[in-house]
Parts: structure tokens; C-alpha cells; sequence
């Protein structure tokens, strides 16, 4: 019932980009944000188009998904393009409706908002596709490492975080059949006023939280079992480790900085 | 037919690359008191057979039906029909949220809109169905009762609509034998005296197989067997290649009759086995 | 102490209360002796509240008793530094199957044992694929837990305590939650570590079929060892059993009704099999 939503959606694989090093994904992604919002031209965006591809390609990522990540953005990029076509004004007039003109320079900018989106939604598909969510969570530890020298218990951290990671799918099965259950008792979620809709939430609540805090105990319980200590000194199946690829990798990006730039600004 | 389905299909997360078909096909009607099983290993699509039963989950294609007519998405029928058609959903003891077992059997009545008299007496109705007293009971704090009393009260809290139909979810998963017994006279009970029809899914076969006219079987979402009792519990090899077994009792009686003893297989009881057996001896002496 | 030889894990006139009960009159476990030799198959039984799950908690430290002594390989659990050791010679596998795999991974969740040893992770990588293997899980290394049946989640459960290479597994109803295809699983998978590998079981389970596979069958009740021996003894003595409330085999039942009623059967049958041949064998004597 829940092979619905995994979140980030990641796909298995053994592709190069799989591999890679999450410390790096995350660091890659960045420098291209920064790229991204500092080109200027539709150049640029074309080369940040054409690497995205090409990323999806050795991914092996099929296009399937990568419309299923574009489909939440669609209607936001319609919008913008509304907005931009009918209400910028600037260059020369295309068309005109009555009083309203669309005019070139809304069609461009227009036009290179909603690319830009794409392409941020692509790059970010492209890190949660091939990267599990754990992974990403422990490629983040490491950019947040340094505030354990200020006392954050940046392991522990990582592992509540890991547990969610894991509950989440189960919990969300879990609140829908509940839902399901009052539903059957004659319950309603939907019609009312603010104030009866919220009132009409605690037969969701109260048994959530008890279940979870059953399920906390239960999970506190097999975790030390099978001998997990706070503060003792952890090592892990997956290490992340640094390799060659990932230099070249990161060397192919700023390759691409400095192509995107040439084109850009 | 009272209440059944025709062609059913539902797909989770149809259209998306996560789709996953839980039930393909499934044609089927009981009809109004009988007494049905739904049995089929975990995953097999019982549960969201079930649940289209009262509305709570849509065909992808295909359609339900209760009391001749199909079940449409207009939100008035639905209440109407969730009044008529009560589902007690597995381990129902861990929807409650009330601070007493009063509040909780009432949380239906009145989400029906009942007033508060109607309210009590559907409650007191409710406990007595299920032979707590109410008493002693009504004012208890839900969370304090012993395993076998949550269950009566939840299946309470769902009889408190005062259904024609009782569907159940695996209505022994976690009652040690005593519970179970327990729920099988009060299931007797409704469908013999209250006249309630009365529908189990399950994967666990015990007693309850003796009151069963009606017999679905499901694997992978696909309708396998539909028959009566008596003709789907002979097929013994089968449902143990489905992953279901027979109450160990009715097993033995296979293993009897395999061995070439002319014994009786549809027995479900340890009193039925040994009658039939004890008939082998007189047969002799 | 003198410790029994061959013993894996034992208890020694074990008391416990839980916290807060300490002046209670009756504790939650007392008088306990009891000892389990290396590969052996104990089945732990009795009615519900009787003890069996704290007792179960005492063999791997996650409780420790208030007066008495547990040792696991010699090591006593009061030893906070050895309690990392002791919980790697004893594992134990939950009731629920879902709350108990932390992991987003099967394979991650394999390895969350040896990741708390500290292991380097070329070793946990071996034993992840090694555990994989003996439990027919490798196709499903990759997936999260939530898209698992409950068969194959206690499956992982248990590669997770065997990747960590213990000497025992504790086990608290793992079948219980499960549907027949799964509780089949589950119970040859550990049938068969106990016989392959002579891997130590103490189960404790309510489904009398079982307590009658193991070699010994240990009852509680209120606390107290009431009795134990092999199943033939324990599990044909339904005098005993029903005045705990606990319901023997059906086959004994049967047996039973059977011989009230005057059916010549042989005093200690214990499983279908051998009812089934007994009655065939009288019947056909005519």
C-alpha cells in the first residue's frame, strides 16, 4: 500500500552516478545552484540543459520519472509563465488582446524563469534519484560535523534522522488506515468549519502518538539489544569513501563552470 | 445480490511508475445473513477487498455493490451506507482515543448525528451484544483492560451503528485461545440470533471455518476459489500451496480419511473430531 | 558461583522486580535456575504475565537481575563493560517485526549490529553478504523494510543477529504477527540454524505445535519454573497445562477427549503424525 512515496524517490541502481560520492552530489549541486542563478543568458541555460540530460542519461534514470518530478512544478511554471507573458512588458509587441499586449521581453524572461526552474528540479531529482535517503543524510552530517565542537550531538542526530528516514513510508500507511478506520465509524475530515475540522483531528491523534511512542519504545529496546550505546564509537557498512571518480567528477563540473561562464554572464 | 462485487479492480498509485494492481477482476455476491470468509495470505488484497465493501476505497474499474445497487462517490450515500455496513479493521483496539469505553462505542452514534439518548441507548446496546456489563465497563478508561475486553469493545464501537453487515478484519490476530473463543460465540451469535451477515477476512483458520456458508479465496489480488465451505476446505493441497492452512484439527481428519478411514472432513472442532472418530469405534464394536 | 559445563547461558537463583515493585510480594521472576547448553533448543511457555519475556531480557542484558547471577559464555551481565559482548553471543528477535528494523536497507539494517561492534567495513560487508545468503535475502538487499512481508522482515531480524555471529538467539513469539506461509518460515529458518549451525534457541512462544519442536520445554507461571523436560513429558500433561490456562497440541488434545471417551490410545502421543497412525493402526486391527 505504501509503495506509494519513498521519500526523494530514490531508484535503485549501479550507475557511476549512484556511486558517487554523496558528499560530493551535495557539493555539486550547489556550485550548479550558484551557476544557475548567476547566468545570465540562454546559453548558458542551454549548456546546464544539455549536462542535466546527460547526467539522467548515465544515471539511467528513465524520462518516466524525470516527468513524475517535473509534474508537481508544472502548474507553478504555468503561472510564472502567465505572469510573465501577459504582465512584463519590455521590447516588442507580439500580440494584442483587447488591452492586454504580450510583449518580447516578457516572452524571454518569461521563458528563462521556468527554465531555470526546470533545470533546478531536474539537478535536485537527479541527487535524490541516485543517492538513498540515509546516504544523503550522513553526505549532510559531514557539511554539519563542525558544529559538534559546539556541542550539537551531531551522531545522534544522524541516526534519528535515519530512523525517520525509515518510519516515514510506515507511519503514512499507518495514519491513512487509521483514517480509514474512524472514516468507517462515521467519521468526517472534510466538511466543517476550521474549528470542527480540528476537533474532528484527534481521533487521528491521540491514537498516532500512542502508536508512536509504543513503537519508539519497542525500536529503543531492539537497538540496544543488538548493542547500540549512545556515544560509543560507530562505523558503518557503506563508508564514504572519496574515490578517483569522484575528483573527476567534480573536475567535469567545473569544467562546466568555467564553459557556462565563457557563454554566460 | 446483497452485497458484492463486479469486475473490481483497483490499482494503487495507477499512472505513476509506483503502480502497483491490488486486486485484478474479482466478481463475487453473498447474499443478506450469510456468513462469509474472505482467506487469502497477507498481501493478497483482502484488506482492500474489504474496504470497498463500504465505500472507504474506489474501484479503478469495476463495481460494488450493496442491496442491489451500486456504490456511487455521492458522500450522502456513502454515510447511509456506512451506517448500514459496519468494518471492524484489524487490531481495532489501537483506534482508540477516548478517555472511556463509553466515549469510544459512542464516537459512532454520534458521528451520525444521534441525540445523546439514542446515543446511550446504542451504547448499552452495544456492550450487551458483546456480554460486557455495562456497568462495570461504560466508565473505564479503554487503555486499563486486558487484551480480550479492548477487542469486545472495539468491535462494539462499530456494532453501536447498529449495522446489517459485520465485516471483520482478522478478528483473533493477537487473543490467545480463550479470546478466540470469546469471539466465536459472539459471532454465532450475531449472525444466528441478530441476524447480523457477516463477513471475515482472515488467514488464520480456526473454529469460526464450521460457521462458514461462503468462501473466497484470494492470492496476488486474484480471486482463486469461490465456493462454499465445504467445497474449498476439501482442497486441502491447494491451499497449502496458497501458504493457508487448515485448523489443525480438520487436518488431522484429512490425514484420516487419506489413510482410508470413512471419516467426516468438514469438521472444525475438537468435540466434532472426536465425535467423528468415536463413531469409528462404535462403527466396530 | 560453580557454572554448569557446557552451559551457553544460564541463570542462577534468579530473582527480578520491576523498578518501583522492589517491596511487592511477589516479583516478577524468582527462584530461577536454569541453564541452556550449547546448541540446544529450549521452548519457553506459560500464560500471559508469567515471566517469560523478562526472562527472556535477562539473558542479553537489557535487564539484570536483583538478586542472582545471569552468565552468558561466563560472563556475567552485571559487567557493564562486557555488556557489548554479552549482547553479541545473545541475540534476540522481537514479536513485532516491523519495530525492529531501524534501517532504511535490508542490508543497512543487517549491518546495524556490526556497525555498533565497531567492525571495519570490509568485514561488515562480508558478513552482511554472508547472512544475505543463509537466508535467502540477497535479491532483497537493496529494498526498504515497509515494501517486506512480515516473513521476510523477521528473516532480516534474524540475519541482523546472525551477521553478529552469536552463540544463541533469544526469540520473544516472533511468529505471532505472521500469516501461516510466514510463521513456516520463520520456524524452519531457525530449525535449521539450530541444527546447521548449532546456534542455541530459547523461544518463547504460545503456539503449543512449537514447544513441541524443541528439545526442551521450559513453563512459567507467575514467576516460577513449574515444570520442564522434553515435549513428550511436558506437552502430553494437559493437568498441568490447563490449570494455567495454556492449551496443549491439538493432537493431545484429541488424544485426550478421545481416551475419556474410552479410546484406547497410547499415553504420550505429541504430534498429528503419530495420532493419526495410532487411530489407523486400532481401526484396522478389526
Amino acid at each position: 500500500m505504501s509503495r506509494s512515496i519513498t521519500l526523494g524517490q530514490y531508484l535503485p541502481g549501479e550507475s557511476l552516478i549512484h556511486r558517487l560520492n554523496p558528499r560530493f552530489k551535495i557539493l555539486a549541486l550547489l556550485i550548479i545552484l550558484v551557476l544557475l542563478f548567476s547566468l545570465q543568458t540562454f546559453g548558458g541555460l542551454a549548456v546546464l540543459l544539455f549536462f542535466a540530460l546527460l547526467v539522467f542519461a548515465v544515471a539511467k534514470v528513465p524520462y518516466r520519472f524525470l516527468l513524475q518530478g517535473l509534474r508537481p512544478v508544472f502548474f507553478i511554471a504555468l503561472f510564472a509563465l502567465v505572469i510573465y507573458f501577459f504582465f512584463t512588458s519590455g521590447g516588442v509587441v507580439l500580440l494584442r488582446i483587447g488591452f492586454v499586449t504580450v510583449e518580447s521581453e516578457g516572452v524571454r524572461e518569461g521563458i528563462f524563469i521556468v527554465a531555470r526552474l526546470v533545470i533546478l528540479v531536474m539537478f535536485s531529482l537527479l541527487v535524490t534519484l541516485t543517492t538513498t535517503p540515509l546516504s544523503l543524510t550522513h553526505g549532510m552530517g559531514f557539511f554539519l560535523k563542525p558544529l559538534s565542537y559546539v556541542g550539537m550531538p551531531t551522531e545522534e542526530v544522524a541516526m534519528i534522522m535515519a530512523v525517520a528516514l525509515r518510519f516515514i513510508p510506515t507511519l503514512m500507511e499507518e495514519s491513512q488506515r487509521l483514517m480509514r478506520a474512524q472514516v468507517a465509524r462515521g467519521a468526517d475530515f472534510e466538511t466543517g468549519s476550521i474549528f470542527k475540522k480540528a476537533k474532528s483531528l484527534v481521533p487521528l491523534i491521540v491514537p498516532l502518538f500512542v502508536s508512536a511512542f509504543r513503537r519508539a519504545d519497542e525500536l529503543a529496546l531492539a537497538m540496544e539489544a543488538r548493542g547500540y550505546m549512545i556515544g560509543a564509537r560507530r562505523t558503518r557498512l557503506h563508508e564514504d569513501i572519496i574515490t578517483a571518480r569522484d575528483w573527476i567528477a567534480l573536475t567535469f563540473v567545473m569544467v562546466l563552470l568555467v564553459i557556462a561562464l565563457t557563454f554566460g554572464i | 445480490m446483497f452485497i458484492g462485487t463486479e469486475k473490481l479492480t483497483h490499482t494503487y498509485m495507477s499512472g505513476t511508475p509506483y503502480a502497483k494492481e491490488a486486486l485484478r477482476n474479482i466478481t463475487f455476491s453473498f447474499e443478506k445473513g450469510d456468513f462469509a470468509l474472505i482467506i487469502g495470505p497477507s498481501g493478497s488484497g483482502k484488506s482492500t477487498l474489504i474496504q470497498h465493501l463500504n465505500g472507504l476505497l474506489r474501484p479503478s474499474s469495476g463495481r460494488v455493490f450493496f442491496d442491489h445497487e451500486a456504490i456511487g462517490s455521492d458522500k450522502h450515500k456513502l454515510l447511509q451506507i456506512r451506517r448500514r455496513i459496519g468494518l471492524v479493521f484489524q487490531m481495532p483496539e489501537e483506534q482508540f482515543f477516548s478517555e472511556t469505553v463509553f466515549d469510544e462505542i459512542a464516537f459512532a452514534p454520534r458521528n451520525l448525528g444521534l441525540e445523546e439518548r439514542l446515543v446511550r441507548n446504542r451504547v448499552n446496546d452495544a456492550l450487551h451484544k458483546v456480554d460486557l456489563d455495562a456497568g462495570t465497563f461504560a466508565g473505564r478508561h479503554p487503555f486499563q483492560l486486558s487484551a480480550g475486553q479492548k477487542r469486545l469493545v472495539a468491535i462494539a464501537a462499530v456494532l453501536s451503528l447498529e449495522p446489517e453487515v459485520l465485516i471483520l478484519d482478522e478478528p483473533t490476530a493477537g487473543l490467545d485461545s480463550a479470546g478466540r473463543r470469546t469471539l466465536f460465540n459472539l459471532l454465532t451469535n450475531l449472525n444466528r440470533n441478530e441476524r447480523l451477515t457477516v463477513i471475515i477476512s482472515t488467514h488464520h483458520l480456526d473454529e469460526v471455518a464450521a460457521l462458514a456458508g461462503p468462501v473466497l479465496v484470494l492470492k496476488d489480488g486474484r480471486l482463486v476459489m469461490n465456493g462454499l465451505a465445504a467445497d474449498i476446505f476439501i482442497r486441502r493441497s491447494e491451499l497449502d500451496e496458497l501458504g493457508l492452512a487448515l485448523p489443525p484439527v480438520t487436518e488431522i481428519m484429512h490425514n484420516l480419511f487419506e489413510a482410508g478411514l470413512p471419516v467426516n472432513m468438514a469438521v472444525y472442532s475438537l468435540t466434532g473430531a472426536k465425535e467423528e472418530i468415536m463413531k469409528l469405534k462404535r462403527r466396530r464394536d | 558461583m560453580v557454572s554448569t559445563p557446557n552451559a551457553i547461558v544460564e541463570a542462577k537463583a534468579v530473582e527480578f522486580y520491576y523498578t518501583g515493585e522492589e517491596t511487592s510480594a511477589s516479583p516478577a521472576l524468582s527462584g530461577i535456575n536454569l541453564a541452556v547448553k550449547q546448541g540446544e533448543y529450549v521452548a519457553l511457555i506459560g500464560p500471559n504475565g508469567s515471566g517469560k519475556t523478562t526472562l527472556l531480557k535477562l539473558f542479553n542484558a537489557l535487564l539484570t537481575p536483583h538478586t542472582g547471577e545471569v552468565m552468558v559464555e561466563g560472563i556475567s551481565t552485571d559487567c557493564e563493560e562486557k555488556i557489548s559482548q554479552v549482547r553479541r553471543m545473545c541475540g534476540m528477535i522481537f514479536q513485532n517485526p516491523d519495530n525492529q528494523l531501524v534501517a532504511t536497507t535490508v542490508e543497512e539494517d543487517i549491518a546495524f549490529g556490526l556497525e555498533n561492534l565497531a567492525l571495519p567495513s570490509g568485514i561488515i560487508r562480508q558478513r552482511v553478504d554472508d547472512a544475505a545468503r543463509l537466508l535467502d535475502l540477497e535479491g532483497l538487499l537493496r529494498q526498504p523494510p515497509h515494501l517486506l512481508s512480515g516473513g521476510e522482515k523477521q528473516r532480516v531480524a534474524i540475519a541482523g543477529v546472525l551477521a553478529m555471529e552469536p552463540r544463541c538467539i533469544l526469540m520473544d513469539e516472533p511468529t505471532s504477527m505472521l500469516d501461516p506461509a510466514g510463521r513456516r518460515e520463520v520456524n524452519a529458518t531457525v530449525r535449521d540454524l539450530n541444527n546447521s549451525r548449532g546456534l542455541a534457541v530459547i523461544h518463547v512462544t504460545h503456539f503449543p505445535e512449537e514447544a513441541a519442536a524443541a528439545d526442551r520445554v521450559v513453563v512459567l507461571s507467575e514467576g516460577r519454573i513449574v515444570g520442564q523436560g522434553p515435549p513428550e513429558e511436558i506437552l502430553t500433561d494437559l493437568e498441568m497445562l490447563h490449570k494455567l490456562g495454556l492449551q496443549g497440541p491439538t493432537a493431545v488434545e484429541l488424544a485426550a477427549m478421545l481416551r475419556e471417551d474410552g479410546y484406547p490410545l497410547a499415553p504420550q502421543l505429541l504430534n498429528s503424525r503419530e495420532l493419526v497412525d495410532s487411530i489407523c493402526s486400532l481401526e484396522r486391527k478389526s
